[in-house]
């Protein structure tokens, strides 16, 4: 190269840094907004326990946000409020009390189920924050507070006349109704799911309950060609939940009827929400989960993101 | 100049690549230690779900199938059978749930009861054991079992 051209091509490097210098000066004064509004209603769980969540969740999940300087440099810091504000909107430890008991519960299992997966805290923050990270030993700790919140016991009678009743007039029951109930995403209730051959059931002890997971004709001929990662469009899984009903021996069998959740696989018309429709309808009555709760597709999703390579599906199927 | 920018994206493909922790272990897999065995063909039945239990002592779980007039008559759950009713009666060992800390799900296939009534109340009763379909041996328990399974109420399936 001639030392004339070898000249100005470095005066353009040159030019080139100054003008990325410039920017990212200007930059720093582009700044978002993070406040800490005051904490109303703290999440509270022994020392050992509430130390690990808080380091590893607080910074984004709560009103407690502790930014380091580092943090604060843009264009990392769009980032960080992006994270902060979404992460806040999901779950925030700071509003924790003001969900109702069973929802606060249901939430914890959750949280720590993501943090065993791996998918939270999120892997980008912990490369920077490395104090954040759960280590086996935390996790020792959070599944055992997790198991202490367990009391498997003999149903009340209150469960049993809960079951009683719903079974008396589920039993004369006419059956389709004409107006099935619908969600706000266009999924209505799909009665047939009980004719439909099983993928797999759960014990869930973490919530008292007890689950089949159906599957209609597109699903069972998946699992019989192993063809599931992913799943074809036209699959549909049907999720019913009943209380458990356990005896003195610790036979335990279905109660009350609590919900039946559907995924539908539609890749095009579904692919906001990862390809799936998801739908919830609770007590015999089939009420819509997602009415009045705009932010239910997103708690699907959010929930199910551990199994993002499994096509963000929980159930393992078992062949019949 | 030119060594540094490969460096550095060496460094950044390295360090993405390694830090997706979030991966599903048995990611696309089936439950092949529940699975039931091919010879079966049980989906050719067409049986439906009558009720699931779980026996929390001995660490099982199980599913009640049965053909229609076998759910009918559980649905109607007057305790007396008619001819031609057809029950299934799938037991597994439970094991963890490795995708869910807080569920239990189906482990090794335990054993199959099969129960069919036939006319002027005559029920046949078999069960058969493991992964295998081995006919059970012991028949002291037949006619508890069948007790059993013909009492069971169904699951309320709105």
């Amino acid at each position: 190269m001639p030392a004339e051209a070898k000249h100005s091509m470095k005066t353009k490097l040159l030019l080139a840094i100054s003008i990325l210098g410039v920017c990212f000066i200007l930059i720093q004064f582009v700044r978002p907004n993070i406040d800490n509004p005051p904490v109303k209603a703290d999440f509270e769980a022994p020392a050992e326990v509430k130390n690990i969540i808080t380091r590893a969740c607080y910074d984004c999940h709560s009103n407690q946000t502790n930014l380091r300087w580092y943090d604060k440099v843009q264009p990392v810091y769009w980032k960080v409020a992006h994270h902060i504000k979404d992460g806040r909107k999901v779950l925030n430890f700071s509003d924790w009390k003001s969900m109702p008991i069973a929802d606060q519960k249901g939430k914890l299992w959750e949280s720590v189920n993501q943090i065993i997966q791996g998918a939270m805290p999120l892997n980008s923050y912990t490369m920077v924050h490395t104090e954040a990270k759960v280590s086996p030993a935390d996790l020792v700790v959070l599944k055992n507070y997790l198991s202490s919140m367990v009391h498997s016991k003999p149903a009340d009678t209150a469960k049993t006349n809960a079951l009683d009743k719903q079974y008396k007039k589920w039993q004369n029951a006419q059956p389709a109704q004409t107006h099935l109930p619908t969600e706000p995403n266009g999924i209505a209730y799909i009665p047939d799911y009980k004719n439909w051959q099983v993928l797999s059931t759960s014990e869930r002890f973490d919530n008292g309950t007890m689950r089949v997971i159906f599957g209609n004709d597109v699903a069972i001929k998946a699992v019989k060609e192993h063809h599931i990662n992913p799943w074809p469009n036209g699959t549909i899984f049907a999720k019913v939940a009943w209380d458990q009903l356990q005896d003195t021996a610790g036979n335990v069998k279905t109660g009350a009827f609590k919900q039946v959740e559907f995924m539908i696989k539609d890749d095009q018309k579904y692919a906001s929400t990862k390809g799936w429709g998801f739908a919830r309808f609770k007590t015999p009555k089939m009420v819509p989960y997602a009415a009045g709760n705009a932010l239910f597709a997103n708690e699907c999703v959010n929930c199910h993101r551990p199994m993002r390579n499994n096509d963000f599906v929980f159930t393992m199927p078992v062949k019949h | 100049m030119k060594k540094l920018i490969y460096i550095l994206l060496a460094v950044i493909v390295v360090t993405s690549s390694a830090c997706d922790r979030n991966k599903v272990k048995n990611a696309g897999e089936l439950n092949t230690k529940a699975s039931l065995p091919a010879s079966l063909n049980f989906t050719s039945l067409g049986y439906k779900v009558i009720t699931s239990s779980i026996n929390k002592k001995l660490g099982t779980m199980a599913t009640l199938y049965g053909n229609k007039q076998a759910l009918a008559d559980a649905i109607t759950g007057n305790g007396g059978t008619k001819p031609g009713e057809e029950f299934a009666l799938i037991t597994w060992k439970q094991q963890d749930d490795e995708r869910w800390y807080g569920a239990k799900i189906p482990g090794e296939l335990q054993s199959i009861e099969r129960v069919k009534t036939g006319a002027e109340g005559v029920v046949d009763y078999k069960c058969f054991d493991g992964k295998d379909i081995v006919p059970h041996a012991d028949t002291l328990h037949n006619a508890e079992r069948t007790k059993y399974i013909l009492s069971q109420q169904a699951s309320v399936m709105p």
